[in-house]
């Protein structure tokens, strides 16, 4: 922390570069039909371009760490300079992808305090990887007055095998997308099977079918196999520190007022399993990679016992005595009614397009007389899973007003339990729309600061008093000096 | 206030100028225009090719067209009746709705940035808005004539500066 101007490793010009490779492959690939002599002219040209621009922005840029801040100059034709005080900073964290790995460097990332700019670190900066440790050690010195564990210190709170990993990629990609994903693979199913036994052939949707099943199911199961590999949670007084991840690692801390909310989460698959997962909304954990921080895990799906345990020993600030409140009768009769709405407009819609699917196939024989039923089969399906989604909401939701914490029960399918502070309650919304009205119910809405920027939580429908009573206490603990803004401001 | 007022707890709520009827009306009537030129646009570039179903579909339309045009008529005296907003030393409260009615309230300890807007319309009516943006989303003060939205930015700022200078002595 001399002050000293430092410059990014160079290879972040050969990264940056990259992209320009990708995009005229892409071009290559859309107008390869074009005179090759001028695609590739036009290509050395472009490349040569970027390498240039990359070349003078890495030269003039320059990074100073002081005492109190990090100052980032760059004097390019579009000049700027950022300056990110320690005050405001609110978590640095590292990150090592494919190339970081070839070149032997690493990506400090630099998070501050901000629902602007949440889902993307504010400064990316990429060192050797010895400096970038050296840097945020030294940052986390000025930042959280403490030095970070070192590697051997990490000693996670629970351990995670790789079984633990793979079970996590596979059971925690949501319900509804595991599902799509299932109807997808059973059509290419079909389609191979009726390309096999028939002489048919499989009408060419075996194979996109397939393709979408790989999108839906498979690409978000096999990137969080590869973020959550070797996953380590440690907690060092007020910090949390994570380390995961396969091919590109990562290291992030936060200090635990940062947390906004613990959300713990099963899909219906890892509820089969008996397990869950622990999430946390907090600020700084931003990665700027595809997956970002959409998913701020701190505890992949293990089994009830151990999130028991690892929620009091990892936060244990969010963990009270619960005395849950369910949803009022008046509740059972607006999901009802609601249902039975949605139900005959969904009638009302199918009616036509089933009374012209029937004229034109109740005449078939065979298998293609069922196609006349097709369309009021699924009516009913849909009516159905409705009336049954009514039935688990209202058994399921579920809302807790403790002392300094509350919490609400959510999820049909999915279900979560979302344990919130008071204290870090941004704005309290209670809605009632003309049916809850009548049955003297609403639903309240939390908005917080969360990884992703800001966030909304929504209950079930219960009392208007009850829920407002979640905006009372967080003026009545502003007013009482219960709420300590150096712990709670952002 | 009305008696309405007392009833439901809102006594110390204030309510909006009766302008604001005209300012949704306006606004209202222009999104209107575009609904309807959409619409017959739609049916006599893409009438013939929809066959049969064309009476049908034109059938759709004018009721979706009816039924957008009643709300539109109904709307606005709702909204004004529903509309009561109030700003205290330590919150932002607003309570409005038409079908859905809601209940927004903001600690000022919450807000970083107060903002007043003005559209075309507003500024014809002398209306504006007061935009109140925290870390967690946005809540809206709408439809204060122009001098009252200026008055309450101004006495928010007021507030959160208080807010800001009493930590900074403590």
């Amino acid at each position: 922390m001399t002050g000293e101007p430092l410059r990014c490793h160079p290879t972040i010009i050969v990264e940056d570069t990259l992209h320009i490779i990708v995009v005229m492959a892409l071009f290559l690939f859309i107008f390869g039909r074009l005179d090759m002599s001028l695609v590739a002219a036009l290509g050395v040209g472009a490349l040569a371009l970027t390498l240039l621009f990359s070349y003078r922005r890495w030269k003039r840029t320059l990074i100073r760490f002081s005492e109190k801040e990090v100052v980032i100059e760059r004097d390019t034709l579009f000049k700027f300079k950022k300056v990110l005080p320690y005050s405001k900073i609110a978590a640095v964290n590292i990150s090592q992808g494919l190339l970081n790995r070839i070149f032997g460097t690493s990506k400090l990332m630099i998070n501050i305090n901000s629902g602007h700019n949440a889902i993307l670190p504010e400064a990316s900066l990429t060192f050797k990887r010895e400096l970038a440790e050296r840097l945020r050690g030294e940052m986390s010195r000025h930042l959280y007055d403490q030095s970070l564990p070192a590697e051997e210190e990490m000693r996670s709170i629970v351990s995670f095998s790789t079984k633990d990993v793979v079970v996590h990629s596979l059971f925690s990609v949501p319900t509804s997308q595991t599902l799509l994903g299932g109807v997808f693979l059973a059509n290419s199913i079909v389609e191979m099977y009726n390309s096999v036994t028939t002489e048919m052939g499989a009408g060419g949707t075996a194979l996109p079918s397939l393709f979408m099943f790989f999108l839906i199911q498979m690409v978000p199961s096999i990137t969080q196999l590869f973020r959550y590999y070797n996953f380590k949670v440690h907690r060092q007084g007020e910090f949390i520190h994570l380390q995961h991840g396969l091919i590109r690692t990562y290291k992030t801390s936060f200090r635990i007022s940062k947390i906004n909310a613990v959300r713990v989460k099963s899909t219906l698959a890892s509820r089969l399993l008996h397990r869950s997962c622990i999430e946390a909304e907090v600020v700084g954990i931003a990665s700027g990679d595809s997956e970002g921080s959409s998913r701020p895990v701190i505890c992949l799906l293990k089994d009830d016992e151990t999130i028991k345990k690892v929620l009091g020993e990892l936060v244990p600030e969010f963990v009270y005595e619960r005395t849950p409140g369910k949803q009022p009768v008046g509740a059972w009769s607006v999901l009802r009614i609601r249902t039975l709405i949605a139900s005959v407009l969904l009638v009302m819609a199918m009616a036509y397009p089933s009374a012209v699917l029937f004229r034109e196939n109740a005449s078939q024989e065979g298998l293609l007389n069922l196609a006349a039923y097709l369309l009021p089969l699924l009516t009913a399906l849909a009516i159905l899973a409705a009336v049954y989604a009514a039935r688990v909401s209202y058994r399921v939701r579920e809302i807790d007003l403790g002392e300094e914490l509350f919490t609400f029960v959510n999820g049909i399918l999915d279900r979560e339990t979302v344990v919130m502070s008071y204290d870090k309650v941004q704005m309290v919304r209670v809605t009632k729309g003309p049916i809850a009205r009548r049955f003297g119910v609403s639903r309240g809405t939390v908005h917080l600061l969360s990884s992703t920027g800001s966030k909304s939580i929504s209950s079930g429908l219960f009392s208007e008093e009850q829920l407002d009573r979640i905006g009372d206490t967080v003026m009545e603990r502003m007013a009482s000096g219960k709420y300590d803004h150096r712990l709670n401001g952002i | 206030m009305t008696d309405g007022e007392e009833k439901d707890g809102t006594a110390s709520y204030l309510r909006l100028n009766k302008k604001c009827m005209w300012s949704m009306y306006l606004g209202y009537a222009i999104t209107y225009a575009v609904l309807l030129v959409g619409f017959i646009l739609l049916m006599s570039l893409f009438g013939e090719s929809l066959g049969d179903a064309r009476s049908m579909v034109q059938l759709i339309g004018l009721a979706f067209l009816v039924i957008v045009l009643a709300y539109m008529l109904a709307a606005p005296p709702v909204f004004y009746s529903r509309y009561r907003y109030k700003i205290t030393e330590d919150r932002v409260d607003v309570r409005s709705g038409i079908l859905f009615l809601k209940h927004v309230m903001v600690p000022i300890e919450r807000i970083h940035q107060v903002e007043v807007s003005r559209g075309p319309i507003d500024n014809m009516l002398g209306l504006g808005h007061v935009n109140v943006t925290t870390a967690g989303g946005i809540a809206t003060v709408s439809y204060l004539e122009i001098a009252e939205a200026e008055k309450m930015a101004e006495r928010l700022n007021r507030l959160i500066g208080t807010m800001l200078r009493d930590r900074e002595s403590t």
